[in-house]
């Protein structure tokens, strides 16, 4: 496998010259510039047989707001094609996967699921998706998706094929309440040292009220890793030599600092704190900023009123001036045992054209990945959407390349490293130990990863 | 020879054709609990006893094979098995314990007679019919930071905001106990009263007579009476706990950072979340030699089954 380094950029920064890394590293970025591309015209569905069929529809991330959102998005596609029908079914955010491993060995898999980049090499390991790289080829389809969503789509899977409607994708903001920074006379943060400022500055513990949420429970992961290579100005896993990049000094630094927020700006209780617990004590009003995705700005407007809550995008390094952007694509999939391939494409393709997609993208907060959607004025009056797209376009910005392509990717991020993230806020262990024994399990993937290449 | 045919209305049938008839019978009668026996419990056993000698991962396909006993000899090296095999030692002493010494209380206590008996062994009883992940509901909302009850402490100036006895690894244990024993002593109460009210009165009123006290006659009468539930109600306890997950998983999640990770929850950890059902199914194998020889001894050193 070789290398090289991309010019401008400092000698940590590199780009591998992979299959993956190369096209996920530039995918988000030619996601966003073609956002603004001109668009083509959706096509005009057929009609389906005159029987109805009935399909099943699994949801990953089933919640009030989201279940009402993909049910009218259903009723949309229903009256669109009265043909077929489809059977919402809600799986909890922190079991589904289990639930669709079960469904796999016992070929009881539905036929649509919401999916996302990182949960794709897992399932398609299993052979359990059916690939859509012909089908919406056929579609003329191309055309009207980004580019760069349809290059993360495709590099998540580790075959090269596409497995998941490239319909949406988010990128990780900082959440801040604008209420809170302006009673305390802090401006918006720009930069890294804002950001550790505005938390200390904001902690009250006599009254409740902490500067920041840190995710110490389940799904720790991506707000660790999106928050730490960032500040360390490191934008992939791996260096240019293969090797895991979290013994490097800059990015134990960066997680050192951040480790450190737990406890003196954050609750005790966010030792064990998920989605669900950071979300309520943001929206509670007894956290002042929190990182997570775009896709929570409905929660946050719910809780707060959209004049109190505002996203800021990472901020640029210290170390090097590169600003690094994490993202995540999602959309939808159909499992290859499906009965009803043919109907279950319908779906995935009206989720794709610029109805399907122009709902689900706005009322869910999303980014969208129908070219014509983009250019709608929802999506330039969005503020988190609106920040995310500019930092992104910068020069300077680099998204974040997760080796999601790794079949172990998940058991690291989840089940090996959650105790020991635990371990180390609880000061059982030095970071330096945590960061060790997190570059050893990657170093260990890749290594076997590249063996069976 | 005689033929079914010539058999006259009401006559009995030839002696070789009942005793074939007899002889199948008790086979065609047991044939659909064997079945289900065969499905729902033998295949699965076999089914781990030959997965625990080989690597399986569902996610590493290209990885699967026979490997022996090397995922026996890779649980021997592993920490938080044993980790994992301790703190299974010290949730089950720790839980049957209590729930037996409280249990026990409660059943003297709701056995005696007094004005709304009948109301204090429903409330006694009632958690026992409350459904495990709603217990485990119950107990988070409790134990919630935002809205549980250090909050309403620390508004009474009692503790600190934000804390919560699931955020740290000694009061995730005590936050686990108290949960489980809020369910599980009604178990032991339900048992023991059950026991106490075969007790003869006579035997308490001729005590009563000869001057024994309270705590003679519960010595003397009750305990020998009760001694056999106890001891019954002891070993499904433990076993129940030994494998307890639904309480651990849904209230700790084994955490943080694994302080309160039984075995079997180690079990299902492996096999739902890494996919590592090879390694699973050996762990699965250990955890029934464990609780199997525990279990025998229990009944040895208690003479459980002996003729009294």
């Amino acid at each position: 496998m070789t290398y090289e380094s991309r010019p401008g950029l400092t000698r940590r920064m590199h780009v591998p010259k992979r299959r993956t890394g190369a096209r996920l590293a530039a995918a988000l970025t030619v996601s966003v510039l073609t956002l603004t591309a001109c668009s083509g015209g959706a096509e005009e569905v057929e009609a389906g047989p005159a029987e109805v069929v009935e399909l099943t529809f699994w949801d990953t991330d089933a919640r009030t707001g989201r279940t009402e959102r993909l049910e009218t998005l259903i009723g949309m596609f229903e009256e669109e094609h009265p043909n077929i029908t489809v059977e919402y079914v809600g799986l909890p955010s922190d079991s589904y996967m289990q639930k669709v491993d079960t469904a796999i060995a016992t070929d009881s898999t539905p036929d649509l699921i919401t999916m996302k980049a990182s949960d794709i090499s897992a399932l398609v390991a299993q052979g359990a998706l059916a690939p859509l790289d012909d089908r919406i080829e056929e579609a003329g389809l191309t055309e009207l998706l980004s580019e760069g969503m349809v290059t993360s789509a495709r590099a998540a899977a580790g075959d090269d094929k596409i497995y998941l409607t490239p319909t949406t994708s988010l990128t990780d903001v900082l959440w801040y309440r604008s209420d809170l920074f302006e009673e305390a006379g802090l401006g918006t943060p720009t930069t890294w040292d804002d950001f550790f400022t505005a938390a200390e500055t904001l902690t009250d513990k006599e009254t409740g009220q902490f500067g920041y949420t840190i995710r110490g429970g389940a799904g720790f992961w991506s707000q660790f890793v999106g928050m730490v290579l960032p500040m360390a100005g490191v934008a992939s896993y791996f260096d240019e030599d293969g090797k895991a990049v979290f013994t490097q000094p800059e990015v134990v630094a960066a997680a050192e600092r951040y480790a450190g927020l737990y406890n003196t700006v954050t609750a005790q209780s966010d030792l064990t704190a998920d989605f669900k617990v950071m979300v309520a004590q943001f929206g509670g009003g007894s956290a002042a900023m929190l990182s997570h995705s775009i896709g929570s700005y409905p929660d946050h407007v719910a809780a707060l009123g959209e004049e109190n809550v505002m996203a800021a995008a990472a901020f640029p390094s210290d170390e090097n001036g590169v600003r690094v952007q994490a993202g995540l694509v999602l959309g939808f999939s159909a499992f290859e045992k499906s009965e009803h391939p043919d109907e279950a494409w319908e779906f995935l393709q009206y989720v794709m054209e610029a109805e399907g997609d122009g709902y689900w993208a706005k009322e869910s907060g999303y980014i969208p990945g129908n070219l014509e959607v983009a250019e709608q004025d929802w999506v330039k009056e969005s503020q988190p959407i609106a920040v995310s797209l500019e930092a992104m376009a910068e020069e300077d910005t680099v998204p974040l390349d997760h080796p999601y392509y790794l079949p172990e990717f998940s058991a690291i991020t989840g089940t090996e490293l959650l105790p020991e993230w635990q371990k180390t806020l609880q000061g059982e262990q030095t970071v330096e130990e945590f960061m060790q024994k997190t570059a050893v399990l990657f170093n260990e993937a890749r290594a076997a990863y590249d063996a069976r290449q | 020879m005689t033929t079914i045919n010539h058999i006259r209305e009401g006559q009995a049938p030839p002696l070789v054709a009942r005793r074939v008839r007899s002889s199948r019978a008790p086979y065609a009668l047991i044939f659909p609990a064997a079945l289900l026996v065969a499905v729902f419990l033998v295949y699965p056993v076999a089914k781990v006893v030959h997965s625990s000698f080989r690597q399986e991962n569902v996610l590493k396909p290209f990885d699967d094979g026979f490997i022996g006993l090397a995922n026996y000899s890779a649980i021997l090296r592993d920490d938080l098995f044993w980790s994992s095999l301790a703190f299974s030692a010290k949730w089950v002493g720790t839980e049957v314990g209590l729930q037996l010494v409280f249990g026990l209380c409660l059943g003297l206590i709701v056995n005696e007679a007094f004005r709304g008996r009948g109301l204090a062994r429903a409330l006694l009883f009632s958690p026992w019919a409350v459904a495990g992940i709603l217990t485990t509901t119950i107990w988070i909302l409790i134990y919630n930071p935002t809205t549980g009850i250090t909050r309403y402490l620390a508004d009474m100036g009692i503790g600190s905001y934000g804390t919560s006895l699931l955020s740290s690894s000694s009061g995730a244990f005590w936050a686990a106990v108290l949960a489980e024993m809020w369910k599980g002593i009604p178990f032991f109460a339900i048992m023991i009263l059950a026991d106490l009210q075969s007790v003869p009165g006579e035997l308490y009123e001729a005590a009563k007579v000869d001057g024994a006290g309270r705590i003679r006659r519960f010595w003397s009468i009750t305990l020998p009476h009760i001694k056999r539930a106890l001891l019954i109600a002891t070993l499904l306890r433990g076993i129940w706990e030994f494998n307890n997950v639904d309480l651990l998983l849904t209230l700790t999640g084994g955490g943080p950072a694994n302080a309160t990770t039984t075995l079997p929850l180690y079990v299902a950890q492996t096999a739902l979340e890494t996919k590592e059902f090879g390694y699973g199914s050996a762990l699965t194998m250990v955890a029934f030699l464990i609780l199997f020889i525990v279990c025998v001894l229990y009944l040895k050193l208690t003479k459980m089954g002996d003729d009294e």
